[in-house]
């Protein structure tokens, strides 16, 4: 059966039906409008954030950190990752500890990084670095493990070892799983940049959708929810899906 | 990403003793670990609130036992998890068969279904905490929503994996559609099923003790919140530790061997594959 319209058209009539049950119900039943604001309000608390600029320092704040957060995550990850990939002994050793603190990673970590930072930046951004850490750390290992013997045997026996091993093999292999880790590790990451702007935080989209609740600004809350829904699809698609066809793709790697 | 950090073993070494050494290392890092944290307390002279040390966790761990605190914070958190992961993942199921059957209907509302799950449910707590008030529906609520669409998702996908040979073969054999159902759209939908499982159980993990810092009076959330709010931090550290060892057990007992018995048994991995 041939589908009757182009995807991209067919996929845009459920937004509709969405806003057009939000734009209807007001107007059927009757309940408090803190509940849930009609769309004009909300469209005119977006117009004023964003002509005020305020929307755009809480998104440019939450990015900010989130961009900390994944390179220092990432700069500790990498090195000991290959560590553990590549010596037994810091493998075994290392593993059990790691296990348990992956298990805790993220969020769980904010309130005691309210006590040891304070409420802010320093305590989000360890947040982030936590998770993206573990995630990362978890694709160097695996990015490593599925470099090809033969390939690994090849470089060895042209004589390639030590550095030269190391930047030819074991790095670019072990890129390509990191990469596509990042949409996984993200997802972690984003996650736990909103939850803990919520709590730990003094600006961003996080501190924003929650600081509304106390004066019941469901616009607020709902603008929030809508930006961070659109932050995550336009990194999704610009971010993700580039690396993914860049990398997998092009090299032929896609095993699905 | 649960899978943490396996390894293979290599196979020269004999198996026993292998797994004895790894043991052995294992368990080196983990007393490494703690004799540093102990005896980094003393040098780093601050007070118990700060950087309580392992000593203060046992005792605060003792303390919650004794006082029946802990046990019941436990089941109250697990019994939340449960009910969001059990009532999220049907629901996936259902509404993913339901529109994966149809194909009009899933290329239309794979969009809406994608922008939804990209409100994070973390996004949503806010508004469910404005509808339905601080307690155990909307932390429920978000585990649900957290459940829902990666299952829905990836049950929409496998239900798309379906091979039409079978589904024919099936339907010219006289199997009415229950049949079909079950025996060619279901156990092709199957590991995506389970992958959608494991992802939104691994982030309704992380959901679970968000909500409950933010909209619980009890749970292991709420235990590492109001610890460190009443300054007994070696309290959260309790609350962590528990934490880190539930989730390492409902990967090895729950998560792995459900995944192992269904998709492995039944090879339909490789049935997936041999579609493209």
């Amino acid at each position: 059966m041939k589908p009757l319209a182009p995807p991209r058209l067919v996929g845009t009539l459920p937004f509709l039906a969405v806003l057009a049950g939000w734009w209807l119900l007001p107007r059927v039943v009757d309940y408090p409008a803190y509940m849930l604001p009609p769309i004009g309000a909300v469209l005119e608390f977006a117009w004023e954030s964003i002509r005020d600029g305020s929307l755009l320092r809480n998104v440019l704040a939450s990015l900010a950190r989130l961009a900390a957060g994944f390179a220092i995550g990432m700069a500790l990850a990498v090195p000991l990752g290959l560590a553990i990939a590549l010596n037994r002994h810091v493998a075994d050793t290392f593993r059990p500890v790691l296990s348990f603190l992956q298990a805790i990673a993220g969020i769980a970590w904010v309130p005691l990084t309210i006590i040891w930072f304070g409420i802010g930046n320093g305590s989000v951004v360890f947040v982030i670095a936590n998770t993206i850490f573990f995630a990362s750390l978890y694709n160097t290992i695996v990015g490593v493990q599925s470099i090809p013997t033969p390939l690994y045997r090849a470089v060895r026996s042209h004589g390639g070892r030590g550095w030269s091993l190391l930047a030819n093999l074991i790095l670019p292999g072990a890129l390509v799983q990191l990469l596509l880790g990042v949409r996984t590790s993200m997802a972690y990451g984003w996650r736990a940049l909103v939850a803990s702007e919520m709590i730990a935080g003094s600006s961003g989209l996080g501190y924003m959708t929650m600081e509304a609740v106390q004066w019941q600004r469901t616009d607020v809350i709902i603008l929030g929810m809508i930006v961070i829904g659109l932050i995550w699809v336009v990194m999704d698609r610009l971010l993700f899906d580039a690396i993914e066809r860049r990398t997998v793709a092009r090299w032929g790697l896609l095993q699905r | 990403m649960s899978d943490a950090l396996a390894l293979p073993a290599p196979a020269a070494q004999p198996a026993l003793r292998r797994s004895v050494a790894r043991f052995l290392k294992g368990a080196g890092g983990v007393f490494a670990l703690l004799v540093a944290w102990q005896l980094s307390v003393p040098l780093v002279g601050l007070s118990s609130y700060f950087y309580p040390a392992p000593t203060d966790v046992v005792a605060a761990f003792a303390d919650l036992i004794r006082k029946g605190i802990l046990p019941v914070y436990f089941v109250d958190s697990m019994l939340r998890y449960s009910t969001g992961l059990a009532t999220g993942a049907l629901l996936g199921v259902a509404v993913g068969v339901l529109v994966g059957l149809n194909r009009t209907a899933s290329l239309a509302l794979s969009p809406l279904f994608k922008f939804l799950f990209a409100i994070v449910e973390v996004a949503w707590i806010p508004i469910f905490v404005i509808w339905f008030g601080y307690g155990v529906k909307t932390i429920v609520l978000a585990l649900v929503y957290v459940v829902f669409f990666p299952v829905l998702y990836n049950t929409l996908l496998g239900v798309r994996t379906a091979p039409q040979i079978l589904v024919n073969a099936l339907r010219s054999l006289g199997a009415n559609r229950l049949q079909v159902l079950r025996y060619a759209i279901l156990p092709a939908a199957l590991p995506g099923i389970i992958t959608g499982l494991r992802v939104g159980a691994g982030f309704a993990f992380r959901g679970l003790v968000f909500a409950e810092m933010v909209a619980a009076k009890s749970g292991i959330g709420y235990l590492i919140f109001e610890g460190a709010q009443s300054q007994q931090t070696a309290r959260t550290i309790v609350g962590m530790i528990v934490l880190g060892l539930t989730w390492l057990a409902i990967d090895l007992f729950y998560l792995r061997p459900f995944e192992r018995a269904t998709i492995q048994r039944w090879g339909l991995t490789v049935d997936a594959e041999q579609r493209r």
